[in-house]
């Protein structure tokens, strides 16, 4: 509070409520009694027949799987109770599932995040977190065959279990699990009961449930981070200081006071964070990123009032040198320059590019913007702060970041701390660093005993990203006079930011083309160019951009050699494993490649893997062909995508589906339309009126998504990141091949794609 | 902003006869989940550009964030949480068997856009789709939305 000379208590208006006066102690049940059931966070304790704290049979037979890793669309939880339904033996329709309480997981020894994720993210679901929660179900399933066995005085041996009934077919005797749940619960097993195998597997691998969330969603009653209603609750609304890295200078909080339900005007200051009692268990730190900015917000009874009141709120702001950015040609002229300083780390190194010789050299540079997540639901969050507790209702995808930024902030023990996760409006990676979280329990600590709810605004959403990482890449190939392949691929690239964990190389030094041998020299440099504008995960960290520039540089490749870029590519994965190979040729062949197209229409291909294309049978390989049709004065309509992919095995097939339709759909909108842009040192685009967004008029392709390359290795790798790398690239290649433009940047929409 | 009232108005909303105090400027999203508690709208822009507020208005579907408190006086209001009694169940159904949604958000807007698109065009083309649903979904579930569209309407996908 240093810009501020004032005690900023001194701006808290006490209408109605006395400001921490109000001891509102707030049990999770009582809560639970306030908002409409079913409550999409588990509870704090024990309860019911609990036979781990992952999994809760009820007397009907209703089983609760517990998940740590929240849903967020992609059907994570869903998935991770067909895990358990597989081995437990239970009905499908006798499941529903809960998002796990953090605050049991760090009471009860890591109980949840032991074998599994406190997040959702890549991996979450993959092979290892499958069997963990696979041996939770048959455990539970023994326990109630021996309780059964208890009751019927027969060897459990002699038990079935199946669509929640357990029978001794000798006896003819059967009983539904829910009525011998007390006694299973009770019981302990001699040893952990092997997993059946695959081969027997009724579930996995075979059924494609719908997503467990959707009903709720249809009819208006699940539960997002938005929607949670607290008695007493009171709402802020927020601004954040324009240019990041800035500072509040003043405000006047007299000249809103008077204004209908207003409450309180405050300050928040990053400084004030109190700081985490002990060392943190987060995801990613508690500094940076997960920090929260500068800002001001109003407190009333209702968010239109604050929200008012907010903007009548005369504020002054010390923007910073933030500001130095003119606009955002300014940072990519600084990332260019940068880059080309040769002071770059290298990242990859084979051979000796310098030896490399050829008549045919390929060189150019790409570029990738700043994007937003842009998320449907706004970020934020319900808090209720007491003088020793902080309590929080939240969407997050990281419980455990959301936990320990709130411990972090308030400075309270952890114990002390409680989060409750709720349903979530997207997150792409944007609900990763938990500074939303942050702030609403910034907000709350200035007005006590009352819940508080505060809701970003879509300005504030888009205007207080953690962005895309903007890349600039340098690209050169000396092509080899006998085979037209590359004999050697110099590369230097440049991020924007200064924060490595935003700074990932996956579709740029990890391309089996740079490390199988196939390209005997290879030279690859990273450097990094510090800007005021914090980034974070944008779907595919880094790789939504190194995709497209690594998959058109070969495509650059190809048409100097004269040779067609699936075969070239083909050539260039001859030293790797087969799967790559069998995906491409797939694609291509399932889309037509190589027929003869009206001039104006083009066909375009990439392949890719997230997130390490270097392991062998690891994580997931995609190829994309895309098929475009370019109007003379310019416009593009994506026609056809066709699609082949492996992941090993696939363990819900329309959950895989899903996500290769939304986010094939999410990388065109990337590639063709987004950009934040910079005025100022500020993101100029504040809604989705100056953020273009696919919608169902705007001719989006037919997808067509082909199972037949997957390998069958036994992994069931992860496809929320994937879509997005090949597609952008794809219709990139294809936008070249109907017009001889050569794309080498991103968004599409501002570029002259007009021919004759 | 200094100038805008207090208003008292009355209408129904899923049939239940509602009256409301707030300002007058006080969107129709705001008073259905701050005043009234029905969190199933959405706030998504608030500035009619994404849909996810999108509810029918004396048999219209229209973007609540843009019709203010002091232009429901006597309004006929169907929100998410009304619409199976309102004729949307077929398509609440088929979101559900078609596994429609990723996360949801953008979904309530979705139906209750494709629930009055079925009852001015039961038997849509491709082109009525187009025109009728402009919401925004982030996930990408267009295919799916639109699908589900037609088999609630009985057509050929």
């Amino acid at each position: 509070m240093t810009a501020i000379a004032v005690d900023r208590r001194q701006f808290l208006i006490t209408t109605g409520v006395v400001a921490g006066g109000m001891a509102l102690a707030l049990s999770p049940a009582e809560a639970a009694t306030t908002a409409a059931p079913p409550l999409p966070w588990a509870p704090d304790a024990a309860q019911g027949y609990e036979f781990t704290p992952w999994i809760e049979i009820a007397p009907d037979s209703t089983v609760t799987v517990r998940v740590p890793n929240p849903e967020s669309g992609n059907g994570t939880m869903t998935q991770m109770a067909m895990n358990v339904a597989e081995e437990l033996g239970c009905s499908w329709k006798d499941i529903r599932v809960e998002i796990a309480s953090i605050n049991r997981n760090y009471a009860e020894n890591h109980v949840y995040t032991k074998g599994s994720l406190p997040f959702f993210g890549g991996h979450g679901t993959d092979k290892v977190r499958m069997a963990h929660t696979m041996r939770l179900g048959a455990a539970a399933r023994e326990r109630l065959k021996a309780a059964a066995a208890a009751r019927w005085s027969v060897p459990a041996s002699e038990i079935t279990a199946a669509e929640s009934m357990l029978t001794h077919a000798a006896s003819k005797r059967s009983l539904r699990y829910g009525e011998v749940a007390a006694e299973a619960a009770k019981t302990s097993l001699l040893a952990e009961p092997e997993l059946k195998p695959q081969a027997e597997w009724t579930l996995l691998g075979k059924a494609s449930p719908a997503k467990l969330s959707i009903p709720a969603i249809a009819n208006g009653t699940a539960v997002y981070g938005i929607d949670v209603k607290l008695p007493g609750m009171v709402h802020a609304a927020l601004k954040q200081v324009p240019v990041m890295g800035g500072r509040l200078k003043s405000f006047k909080a007299d000249a809103v006071k008077h204004m209908p339900g207003v409450r309180a005007v405050i300050a928040i200051d990053p400084a004030n964070s109190r700081k985490s009692p002990i060392k943190d268990e987060t995801s990613f730190g508690l500094k940076g990123t997960t920090e929260v900015q500068h800002a001001v917000a109003v407190i009333a009874d209702h968010f239109w009032q604050a929200k008012m009141a907010l903007e009548a709120l005369p504020v002054e702001w010390d923007l910073g040198s933030g500001t130095h950015y003119r606009d955002q040609t300014d940072i990519y002229q600084g990332m260019r320059s940068i880059r080309d300083t040769g002071e770059g780390k290298v990242v990859l190194k084979k051979g000796d590019v310098a030896a490399a010789s050829g008549k045919r050299v390929v060189e150019a540079e790409y570029l990738s913007p700043y994007g937003e997540n842009a998320v449907m639901e706004p970020l934020g969050g319900t808090v209720l702060v007491t003088a020793d507790t902080c309590e929080v209702w939240c969407a997050t995808q990281d419980t455990m970041q959301a936990f320990w930024v709130s411990v972090d902030e308030t400075g309270l023990a952890p114990a002390q701390v409680k989060i409750h996760g709720t349903a979530m409006g997207g997150n792409f990676g944007r609900r990763t660093q938990a500074e939303d979280i942050r702030m609403a329990v910034a907000v709350a600590r200035q007005y006590p005993g009352v819940p508080v709810k505060t809701i970003w605004t879509r300005e504030e959403m888009f205007r207080q990203g953690r962005y895309r990482t903007p890349i600039s890449t340098r690209f050169r190939a000396v092509l080899d006079d006998a085979t037209g392949l590359p004999q050697a691929v110099s590369g230097d690239l440049c991020f924007a930011g200064d924060r490595p964990l935003f700074q990932l190389t996956q579709g740029y030094a990890d391309p089996p083309y740079f490390n199988s041998g196939a390209i005997p020299n290879v030279n690859l440099t990273t450097i990094n160019f510090p800007v005021h504008i914090l980034n974070g995960a944008y779907r595919g960290p880094c790789f939504n951009s190194n995709a497209f520039i690594t998959e058109t540089f070969i495509d650059e490749c190809a048409y100097a050699a004269g040779i067609d870029p699936v075969q070239y590519r083909l050539s260039l994965l001859a030293k790797w494993e087969k799967p790559w190979s069998d995906v491409l040729k797939l694609a291509a062949e399932k889309a037509g490649w190589g027929q003869k197209l009206p001039r104006g229409e083009g066909l375009g291909i990439a392949i890719t893997n997230w997130p390490m294309a270097t392991i062998p049978h690891f994580g997931s390989t995609m190829a994309t062909v895309a098929r475009v049709a370019v109007s003379k004065d310019g416009t593009v309509a994506v026609k056809r995508i066709d699609i082949a992919f492996d992941c090993g095995k696939v363990a819900n097939a329309d959950a895989v589906r899903a996500q290769i339709e939304g986010g094939t759909l999410f990388g065109l909108n990337m590639t063709l339309n987004e950009e934040v842009t910079i005025k100022n040192g500020a993101i100029v685009e504040g809604n989705y009126d100056e953020y273009p967004m696919l919608r169902m008029g705007d001719s989006l392709p037919e997808i067509h998504i082909h199972f037949e390359a997957l390998s069958g290795h036994d992994r069931f790798d992860l496809m929320g990141e994937l879509p997005v790398g090949p597609i952008g690239p794809a219709v990139g290649n294809a936008i070249y091949s109907a017009t001889g433009k050569r794309l080498r940047a991103t968004p599409f929409r501002k570029q002259d794609l007009s021919w004759t | 902003m200094e100038e805008d009232t207090v208003d008292t108005v009355s209408f129904t909303v899923n049939g239940q006869p509602q009256r409301v105090e707030a300002y007058s400027s006080t969107p129709l999203l705001w008073v259905l989940r701050d005043h009234l508690g029905m969190t199933g709208t959405k706030y998504g822009c608030g500035i009619a550009q994404c849909g996810a507020c999108t509810v029918h208005v004396n048999g219209e579907a229209v973007r609540s964030c843009q019709l203010p408190l002091s232009g429901l006086a006597g309004a006929d209001v169907t929100t998410i949480e009304g619409l199976a009694a309102h004729g949307g169940e077929t398509l609440q159904r088929l979101w559900a068997e078609m596994n429609v949604p990723q996360c949801g958000y953008c979904q309530a807007g979705m139906l209750m856009a494709a629930a009055d698109l079925l009852k001015n065009k039961p038997k849509p083309s491709d082109a009525d789709i187009d025109t009728a649903i402009t919401n925004i979904c982030r996930c990408g579930t267009y295919p799916r939305i639109r699908a589900a569209i037609k088999r609630a309407a009985g057509v050929a996908a």
